[in-house]
């Protein structure tokens, strides 16, 4: 890899032992990834603060040198943002009626936030959530160069703002503001291979779910030219996203006169003629949903809705499904701090407590592993996180029912699953 | 690197070098992390996957591509607890499979001239020489 003479010089511990620390780990990134370079972050970083913020163990820095630096004054060279905080499964919000332990133990609260600190001292924007993007109130601009993090974030860098992201963003890359510059970072990677075509027009939150995963299976890491899907809202996209990096691993599609690097078809394919194409029907939505039913008890126990963390508009829409009924299983509904705090002043929270259920923030059932309420069949209104949760209960046969969010919330007030496929 | 008339040679770019050998365990679905990698014990727990609890310690493990989420990480993970395969092939990645061969230092290669799925079966015996880039395949017979 090349590096510029500067780069060599932090290399050289010219900068100190932190900055040459970090830039081991760009340099021996770079050159697995067959990196030619690096590039300077012009929009942002995203990182999990807390005991894990490098990806590899031999280039992991410590806690203790984050303090350090903290308390020297050094700060993150770009505007950097907090996932989720990886304590791991750290509920910023609600964790004293969660029920759960160690999130209901205010020590352990108290820990996780004392954690934080130095990230926070460094510049690092306590967003505490997998959709941060949704509420940092900053975004990167066309053509940024960002290193970022999370399945449903990425697309959102890369397709919905046209800034470039691969899925690196951590300590180092915030604080250098330097990330390798392959993959995603290079125009040529991010024209259109593959044309998919939705053969109906997606209109309930559901079908962009199903949509995506259905997409991401079939093409993988191919960038996807989509047409044909409708006027996507900002659940949907979000949702979609998701899915499109858990079925597969796109990390960037093009939907022309939507997304900014394809204003139209030609453009997304670079003018470039292509023979890949393939349709997504109802069939394939159909087979995606069935795949998510991976039930057969109808007596459910444990509602988690939220995945990606809810922003304000699915909160209220829980919230008046939820007005004035009383839930019969638990029922989680998962958002980022952001958006808890706006719920709360709105009385959403107060809704949602008053039917039985909990408003949380910051993380997600299957971050938190085994730390759940005591569930053998659950129902979600999310692809991923339907689908991540089985192999995080292994070995435990967990069954998991799949539906839209009037479905998940019909199930907690009545205990029975009637979802169904109505299209 | 010696080859007989029973062997096939793929060349590919080096992602992490060094010397392995061992039996190939082949993965035609792409794989996937985030608790669906149990690291102790060394085997996906990915609900339908053709490698549902199929230990891959010691193995060369090949496969098409990572899906989903950063947690792919976990199969360079298993490294710390001593199941992790001998080698990684795949046929295309992104940073998530060079973070997981950086955290299992294991040879590890990608971006063949052939197609590694088309030619390596499960049971095959393959030696990676990931400072080349050079993975040899001699099929059982």
């Amino acid at each position: 890899m090349q590096l510029t003479d500067e780069e060599k010089r932090i290399l050289d511990g010219e900068q100190g032992y932190l900055a040459q620390k970090c830039m081991q780990f760009l340099v021996a990134y770079g050159e697995a990834a067959g990196a030619e370079r690096l590039v300077d972050i012009d929009g942002t970083a995203d990182l999990h603060p807390g005991m894990k913020s490098s990806w590899i163990p031999d280039y992991h820095i410590t806690i203790e040198e984050i303090e350090e630096a903290a308390k020297r004054g050094e700060k993150f060279k770009v505007p950097t943002f907090a996932n989720k905080p990886i304590a791991p499964g750290f509920l910023v919000d609600g964790w004293e009626n969660c029920g759960t332990w160690p999130n209901s133990d205010p020590e352990y609260h108290k820990k996780c936030m004392r954690n934080i600190q130095p990230y926070i001292q460094m510049g690092m924007i306590p967003t505490l959530s997998c959709d941060y993007y949704l509420v940092s109130s900053y975004s990167p601009t066309v053509g940024q160069h960002c290193s970022w993090g999370e399945s449903s974030a990425i697309p959102w860098a890369n397709a919905i703002l046209g800034a470039r992201t691969n899925i690196d963003g951590c300590f180092q890359t915030a604080y250098l503001g330097k990330v390798p510059a392959y993959d995603m970072h290079l125009s040529e990677n991010r024209i259109a291979t593959i044309l998919v075509e939705s053969e109906n027009e997606l209109k309930t939150d559901m079908e962009y779910d199903l949509f995506g995963w259905a997409v991401g299976e079939a093409v993988g890491l191919e960038v996807p030219a989509i047409v044909g899907i409708g006027k996507p809202t900002t659940s949907q996209l979000v949702k979609m996203n998701s899915s499109l990096n858990t079925g597969g691993e796109v990390r960037m599609y093009h939907v022309p006169g939507l997304t900014p690097e394809a204003p139209t078809l030609e453009a997304a394919f670079n003018n470039k003629k292509t023979n890949k194409r393939i349709t997504i029907t109802r069939n394939d939505l159909k087979r995606v949903y069935e795949m998510l039913n991976y039930a057969e008890n109808d007596n459910v126990d444990f509602i988690f809705l939220g995945c990606p963390h809810y922003n304000i508009q699915e909160v209220q829409k829980a919230a008046r499904l939820l007005e004035g009924k009383r839930c019969r299983t638990n029922l989680w509904v998962m958002t980022n701090p952001w958006t808890y705090k706006i719920a709360e002043m709105a009385g959403y929270k107060a809704i949602i407590e008053r039917a039985g259920g909990n408003l949380l923030s910051g993380t997600c059932a299957g971050e938190m592993r085994g730390e759940l309420p005591p569930t053998a069949v659950m129902a979600t209104d999310a692809a991923k996180q339907n689908y991540y949760i089985t192999g995080h209960a292994h070995p435990k046969k967990l069954q998991v029912w799949y539906g839209t969010t009037e479905d998940c919330i019909q199930a907690a007030i009545t205990g029975k699953w009637r979802g169904e496929w109505r299209y | 690197m010696t080859s007989d008339r029973n062997s096939i040679i793929l060349r590919g770019r080096k992602v992490i070098g060094g010397i392995a050998e061992g039996e190939a365990l082949v993965s035609k679905k792409p794989l996937m992390g985030w608790g669906n990698v149990n690291e102790k014990l060394g085997f996906t727990t990915e609900r339908n996957h053709p490698l549902y609890e199929v230990p891959f310690k010691g193995k060369v493990l090949v496969f098409p591509e990572p899906r989903g989420s950063g947690g792919f990480m976990g199969y360079g993970r298993t490294r710390a607890f001593g199941t992790n395969p001998a080698a990684f092939i795949y046929r295309k990645g992104c940073n998530l499979t060079v973070f997981a061969a950086m955290i299992a230092k294991i040879p590890t290669v990608t971006d063949f001239d052939l197609d590694p799925l088309e030619v390596i079966e499960t049971g095959d015996y393959v030696i990676v020489n990931g400072d080349e880039g050079i993975v040899e395949v001699i099929k059982k017979s």
